[in-house]
């Protein structure tokens, strides 16, 4: 069996064999090349040379809300209506039974009569796109149509009316926050404040329905595919929608009483380092951000700096209390007018005689003669130091679109007047947020926290991402924030506004600042205009809140009394929104002169 | 190949044959076997399959089809209320806001009183100022409605429909039939001109 003959075929049969496993293999690897591993785009290629129809499917762009979950940001559906030149004509409808051929002057008045242009105006579009092109198949109508418009002018089915959906913002609360919240273009592109730099927990990811149509229009079963859209995310903020719809009526108010360019009602819960309230006048309604100036629509909040002026008298008198360079009975000689050793002149706001003023004093009567003899016990060095860890000039941690950093030169720069103008604000620039982010920390017991305008994203799935926050710092000790907590209480019941800023029950610690402004022109400060500011916060015996009022170059009264009122009523409804308890104590009485 | 063949021809070649002295191997059937008669069932086992199958595929594909038309019409019934969502949404949108509730409250004469009094529940104590609200309110909300928003400009009061959360509208026309609106004052009030 093992000779010649039979060996012979048998090879031949493997080699076959061989061959034809080779070429069974080399099918199956092909197959499992197109059908599994390459399977995608096959299906790919073959629903675009198929007869498939496809069709755009939009995620909708995350709501913004409030610490309540109240909407400030929503998402509607528009309309963009659109023509066919070339199909415009009468149009058959059936009325009362008979057969009537409509002419298109009646369908364009009917058309009219819905979008709000007139019959004229759309016949002029369909003769300009004609004459432009006699086989024009588009011409745009009008955009904007809200569902309602959109459903009656479908309900006539003109057969040359065509409409595309396309996802567009809505602002239930108009103009509340809307300094804040910011808006979006008509094309749905983020064009300010949070829209912007939160685009990335708000932006939905578009999908796509791919299918084939039988002849009735019915998609055919089994050649459905969808990748389905995903929506943006849920963005919830830390202000209270409600809180700040009053200042805004406030400070809008207050504004016009004053004559005031603008204004602005900041407000910041100490314990947290949540921004609850950023009310400013003027301002925008993101529905309609084109009704105002360009100036008025973004946040001035954020992106205005400015000589603080009496208001950093606190901050001077905490690094006195904190180094150990002073304590509120300390005394010091204060002229109405004094020059220092150096050559600098510093003079107080009203004449007066030589006084003896203790710390306290000097906070009480706003001595800026008194506060540069206390600074000058300081080195510069360390007064820079406590300013920086207080946050000025550093920004805060909300990171707004276009937030700007107040300036505090370094030391080295400091000129002889610089050296005591920068003890009671004047030489250097902060921003609104950066004040009231000292207060925090004065009121907080010395930790400052990091601002933040941001609570979380929840994205569509339900995760939750809360913002990278920056951490506390200990600017100064407990005591000595407690002593300097003191004595901007006798600020609020013996200073200036003392009369003007007290709610009954209520412990009351603030300062004020009646600051002058630079004449970007000349150089020089402005005469006779002012940059006024109240910073303060309470209840003083547990610091809950801390608010700051500003009032740019106010008319009517300059100084810093045209903030009282605006400064009394914000905190009033501020205590009321969170129910803080009214006090159980009186104020401390520190005394004024030594 | 060719040899090979050579020797499979010569096999068959008739001279050399030598005789079979055996049996022979294959021999005639003495009886033949009774042809059995082919089982019917089977057959109709098969065809009945068959049919059963075709019909069972008629039955899922025509289930199929209808559950399209009726996927396609609860479709449109659901862009139906889409759009009736929708419609309903943009007309309430805005009536939620603090200040539309607020002017219509202001315009019932309701005010927001300047200091906090609380009743605590614990033992019914007042705690606060304890004044009873003044005739003014804080704000003014509605006389000096000064937070805009566009989608209730033209929406009027529940509580006052002659006014807007932007007030009262001033409509004076003179004898043309056109509208007078007074100069807005912006600069305080105008000084006249003495000589």
């Amino acid at each position: 069996m093992t000779g010649r003959s039979t060996r012979s075929p048998r090879r031949r049969t493997v080699v076959a064999m061989f061959i034809v496993l080779a070429v069974i293999g080399a099918f199956v690897i092909r197959l499992v090349d197109i059908q599994v591993v390459n399977a995608n785009d096959h299906i790919e290629q073959s629903l675009e040379l198929g007869l498939s129809s496809s069709q755009k499917t939009y995620g909708t762009r995350g709501t913004i809300v409030d610490e309540n979950g109240a909407t400030l940001a929503g998402s509607i559906v528009l309309y963009d209506a659109q023509l066919d030149p070339k199909l415009v004509g009468p149009i058959d409808r059936t009325i009362d039974g008979e057969d009537v051929k409509v002419p298109w002057e009646t369908i364009s008045a009917e058309i009219a009569a819905v979008t709000g242009q007139t019959a004229e105006e759309i016949q002029a579009i369909v003769a300009a796109a004609l004459a432009e092109n006699p086989e024009s198949r588009y011409a745009r109508l009008t955009s904007g149509l809200t569902t309602a418009q959109y459903r009656e002018l479908a309900d006539m089915k003109i057969p040359y009316l065509a409409f595309v959906a396309h996802p567009a913002r809505t602002y239930p609360d108009g103009a509340v926050a809307g300094n804040l919240v910011g808006f979006v273009g008509s094309d749905g592109t983020p064009l300010a404040g949070l829209e912007v730099s939160q685009d990335g927990c708000l932006a939905s990811t578009d999908g796509e329905i791919r299918y084939q149509r039988g002849g009735d229009g019915v998609v055919i079963p089994g050649t459905m595919t969808e990748k389905p859209a995903v929506d943006g995310g849920t963005l919830q903020l830390t202000i209270n929608r409600d809180l700040n719809w009053y200042l805004q009526q406030l400070i809008a108010e207050q504004t016009q009483n004053t004559g005031a360019k603008s204004g602005s009602i900041f407000v910041v819960e100490v314990k947290t380092g949540a921004i609850r309230a950023a009310a400013e006048y003027p301002t925008v309604d993101p529905n309609a951000p084109t009704a105002v100036d360009e100036s008025d629509r973004a946040s001035r909040i954020f992106r205005n700096t400015f000589e603080p002026g009496s208001t950093f008298k606190a901050l001077s008198a905490a690094m006195l209390v904190d180094s150990g360079t002073a304590n509120p009975f300390s005394v010091v000689h204060v002229p109405f007018r004094q020059t220092f050793d150096n050559g600098a002149s510093v003079r107080d706001d009203l004449q007066h005689p030589d006084y003896d003023y203790t710390l306290n004093g000097v906070l009480v009567n706003s001595s800026n003669v008194g506060i540069s003899t206390f600074a000058g016990m300081m080195s510069d060095q360390a007064r820079y130091d406590y300013l920086t860890k207080f946050g000025i000039g550093q920004g805060t941690d909300v990171d707004f679109l276009g937030e700007a950093n107040g300036l505090v030169r370094d030391p080295s720069q400091w000129d002889n007047q610089t050296k005591y103008n920068t003890s009671y604000g004047q030489g250097l620039t902060t921003t609104v947020p950066e004040l009231a982010n000292a207060y925090q920390a004065i009121a907080n017991g010395g930790l400052k926290l990091p601002l933040r305008l941001v609570e979380s994203c929840t994205a569509a799935d339900g995760t939750v991402t809360t913002p990278d926050n920056g951490e506390p710092t200990q600017v100064i000790s407990p005591e000595a924030a407690r002593q300097v907590t003191d004595m901007l209480e006798n600020v609020a019941t013996k200073g200036s506004v003392s009369e003007k800023v007290g709610i009954a029950g209520y412990r009351i610690a603030l300062k004020t600042g009646t600051a002058e402004k630079v004449d970007p022109g000349a150089g020089t400060y402005k005469v006779g205009s002012y940059f006024t500011t109240i910073a303060g916060f309470a209840p003083a015996d547990d610091p809950q809140y801390v608010v700051v009022v500003t009032l740019d170059e106010p008319t009517t009264i300059k100084s810093s009394s045209a903030n009282a009122p605006a400064f009394r009523e914000a905190m009033t409804q501020v205590l009321k929104t969170y129910r803080i308890m009214p006090s159980n104590s009186a104020s401390p009485d520190l005394p004024t002169f030594g | 190949m060719s040899a090979d063949l050579l020797a499979a021809l010569d096999e068959f070649a008739p001279s050399a044959r030598p005789v079979d002295t055996r049996a022979p191997r294959l021999r005639p059937v003495e009886q033949a076997a009774v042809r059995r008669r082919p089982r019917l069932a089977y057959g109709i086992v098969a065809v009945l399959g068959a049919a059963a199958i075709v019909a069972a595929q008629m039955v899922v594909s025509i289930l199929t089809t209808q559950d399209t038309y009726a996927i396609s019409t609860l479709t449109s019934q659901q862009r139906q209320l889409t759009w009736d969502r929708q419609i309903l949404y943009d007309e309430v949108a805005g009536l939620s806001s603090p200040q539309y509730l607020a002017a219509n409250a202001s315009a019932l004469g309701m005010v927001i009183s300047e200091a906090p009094t609380f009743l605590r529940l614990s033992d019914g104590a007042l705690v606060g100022a304890s004044q009873a609200a003044g005739w003014q309110s804080s704000i003014d909300a509605v006389g000096r409605g000064a937070v805009a928003n566009a989608l209730i400009t033209q929406t009027p009061l529940v509580t006052d429909p002659a006014a807007t959360i932007e007030g009262t509208p001033v409509e004076v026309t003179d004898e043309t039939g056109q509208s007078v609106i007074p100069p807005a004052l912006t600069d305080g009030l105008p000084t006249p001109t003495t000589r």
